[in-house]
């Protein structure tokens, strides 16, 4: 065997992926409703880096980072979208942070769908820019 | 608070570091090229190479149907041994009208984590186990449509086990600040939704990702039964076991979305202060007509591949052919639309309009149609056939013979004069514990005992295979028939004791029958015992099978695809000169001795 060839490469009917994307969904699920910041951006960031992995393995897309960035920026408009909807605008604070368990949701959700687009857009460049 | 903040964050920091360090080391992204097809196999790279790495790894990242279901049925064994041993706790505590072992909260935890137990940790994933493992097999596919899925869906199972037992490790730890949830299965609100205890959201959340995985694996049924059948497998020779798969997949497809989505709303309702199940404005109706929604129907998701187990397991042993083999099929669907026609029956003693009332006591009548045809189905199945007592088939019948009774028990039920006496008693407990333990429970049995050559290559220990069952039966049978007669007696379930006053039921004779049920639990606790020593130590050293047909069914010509396909694997490996058939060639040319039990 090629030491160098990646696990679902070398073998047919092996691929690390699956167990990350439930993880994901798993800790995106827990942070997110019992509101906790760090769990709830970890999660989603794992999820959604999953996702753009598992498609990218099983062929269904040549590249993950347009995944990256569409699940990213996804995730970034519903988290503001929901602050829009459902935050009055006097909350938007710092302080509010803390305060309105929607707000601090809301932002878990934001940062974790910037970091992706973010990863996604900076990798996306850096291999056209090496290539 | 600070610092709780600033540990999660460098945990989940360490955490996503270790992941995208394992990743890197076990992949080479660089390599992945688009399949043609964008299909979802792997085919393009995985061809030539060997299927799966070794040891650990290859269980962690399987996406072969076979593997995932071996980890289905570790899975579900372990959750079984789980709610059996909640199931024995809660029978000690009954044996004394004043309870015995556990307080009253804790007998509450016990119940609820029970049920769910039971319910989604073992029955769901204990039929997706046989389910991934032999349908590809019996359709003739190669895997089942996706594979990775597949994976994802068993992937979110030990989470949710973790989630839903939660409680019971950390009330110790956080001096009962979040304790197991206590609203029983049923999670009827208001309690459910005023129970401060964090330990509810846990549960929550485990079961709502319990239910995500059922659905994935429906979606993934329903894509391999109906794209993925081999050359020569077409509907109307499609077996018996594939289509009540196929029937239950298309019920969790519309079942378990809405539970999820009710789960999600009381989640929100004790998160984020929505009123979608607040009492004043009818919620707690809305609650119990969401719930029964799915509820109902998961009776059905969890008994119809078990029926299809029987239906196909049976007639091996009886020498023949399923009689009427195509209105097993037709009940078998109308079971699944009838299933959505009958949820209001669990709430006939609420107050709702009789005129509802009266529809769903009809159509619920109405269900016992389609089950009685499959039970008349069985039992004309083994008229005048060949039996051959074996460890499967003697399930088989223990599975009718329990079902006659949990159903028949049902019938009373759906009746609402009848139910409204009987309502919240024990006869309601030992009505549906005859259908889940004496029926699906059996079937289960008959399952793995019967696939267990195929699965790993041995024989089990015929005579602990025979304990098992009668002890399973009498254990069975004494415990649900003293709750059907605890019922009678108006001993309403969910009681952590039961000292009451002698106007409202005879103390002595309910005290009496609560302890026939425990001496009944105990003779099912050993014969459980006794299966599972069988299974471990015949998969490790039980004498190795020495040809494709252990039950000898070729000579009735009903050897099945799953069958056939073991015998090819075991041809290919032959050629291949491996190590193991070496000797199963070197024993072989007596094929009557391989058969276990004839």
């Amino acid at each position: 065997m090629n030491e160098e060839q990646g696990l679902s490469d070398q073998y047919g009917r092996a691929s690390p992926w699956p167990l990350f994307v439930a993880l994901g969904l798993v800790v995106s699920e827990v942070g997110v409703f019992l509101g906790l910041f760090t769990v709830a951006v970890f999660g989603l960031v794992l999820f959604g880096g999953s996702i753009a992995g598992i498609l990218t393995e099983s062929g269904y897309a040549s590249r993950p980072w347009p995944t990256l960035l569409g699940f990213g920026g996804l995730l970034a408009v519903v988290g503001l979208g929901l602050v829009v909807w459902q935050v009055p605008l006097s909350a938007v604070t710092l302080e509010g942070f803390g305060q309105n368990g929607l707000l601090s949701r809301s932002v878990a959700i934001v940062a974790a769908g910037v970091i992706l687009a973010a990863a996604g857009s900076v990798a996306s460049v850096a291999e056209q820019t090496t290539v | 608070m600070a610092g709780e903040q600033l540990v999660l964050t460098g945990l989940m920091a360490v955490l996503l570091v270790v992941i995208v360090g394992a990743l890197a080391r076990a992949e080479d992204w660089r390599s992945y090229t688009p399949l043609a097809g964008g299909g979802g196999y792997g085919e393009a790279t995985g061809h030539g190479h060997a299927e799966k790495p070794g040891g650990l790894v290859r269980w962690l990242t399987t996406v072969d149907h076979k593997d995932i279901g071996i980890l289905y049925g570790v899975y579900a064994v372990v959750a079984f041994a789980v709610g059996g041993i909640m199931a024995m706790l809660i029978r000690v505590q009954l044996t004394l009208p004043g309870g015995v072992i556990v307080g009253n909260s804790y007998y509450n935890s016990l119940l609820t984590s029970h049920g769910i137990t039971m319910l989604f940790l073992f029955g769901t994933p204990i039929l997706a186990a046989f389910a991934n493992y032999f349908v590809p097999l019996l359709i003739g596919a190669d895997d089942m449509a996706f594979p990775r899925i597949n994976a994802i869906a068993f992937w979110l199972l030990p989470p949710a086990a973790l989630l839903i037992w939660a409680g019971f490790f950390t009330a110790p730890l956080t001096g009962n600040e979040i304790e197991p949830a206590q609203t029983a299965w049923t999670m009827y609100t208001p309690l459910s939704a005023e129970q401060a205890n964090p330990g509810v959201d846990l549960m929550l959340l485990g079961l709502h990702l319990s239910g995500v995985a059922a659905t994935m694996g429906a979606i993934n049924f329903i894509a391999t039964i109906f794209t993925e059948r081999g050359d020569g497998v077409n509907w109307a020779n499609l077996d018996i076991f594939s289509w009540t798969v196929l029937t239950q997949s298309g019920l969790i497809l519309f079942a378990f979305p809405l539970l999820g989505s009710a789960m999600i709303m009381l989640l929100l309702d004790r998160n984020l202060a929505t009123t979608f199940f607040a009492t004043g404005n009818g919620g707690t109706m809305l609650w119990q007509h969401l719930f029964w929604f799915f509820g109902h129907p998961e009776v059905y998701i969890l008994v119809l591949p078990p029926m299809g187990l029987v239906s196909y397991i049976l007639p091996k042993f009886s020498g023949r052919k399923l009689f009427g083999f195509k209105f097993v099929v037709y009940s078998t669907l109308a079971i699944g639309v009838l299933s959505f026609g009958v949820w209001a029956h669990h709430m006939f003693s609420t107050g709702m309009d009789p005129r509802l009332r009266a529809s769903f006591m009809a159509v619920s009548l109405a269900i016992a149609i389609p089950s009685a045809v499959k039970t008349f189905n069985w039992i004309t199945t083994m008229w005048n056939g060949q039996l051959r007592l074996t460890t499967p088939m003697l399930f088989c019948i223990g599975f009718v013979s329990n079902f006659i009774i949990g159903g028949v028990t049902g019938v009373f039920l759906a009746s609402i004069p009848v139910d409204l006496v009987l309502h919240d008693t024990y006869y309601v407990v030992g009505h549906f514990h005859y259908i889940v333990m004496g029926a699906i429970g059996f079937a289960v049995f008959a399952g793995i005992y019967y696939w267990f050559p195929i699965v790993s290559g041995r024989m089990y220990q015929k005579t602990l295979g025979k304990a098992h069952f009668w002890l399973s039966m009498i254990g069975t049978n004494v415990t649900f028939f003293a709750m059907l007669a605890l019922g009678y007696l108006g001993m309403p379930r969910r009681y952590a004791t039961y000292n009451f006053d002698g106007a409202i039921a005879p103390l002595a004779q309910v005290t009496t029958f609560h302890q026939l049920a425990t001496v009944g639990a105990f003779i099912l606790l050993v014969g459980q015992l006794i299966f599972v020593w069988n299974v471990v130590t015949s998969w490790l050293e039980g004498r190795r099978v020495e040809s494709h047909d252990p039950w000898n069914l070729e000579e009735n010509d009903m050897l099945g695809n799953e069958f056939s396909w073991f015998k090819e694997q075991r041809a290919t490996a032959l050629a291949d000169g491996g190590e193991e058939d070496e000797s199963v060639m070197a024993d072989g040319g007596q094929p009557g001795q391989q058969s276990d039990e004839r």
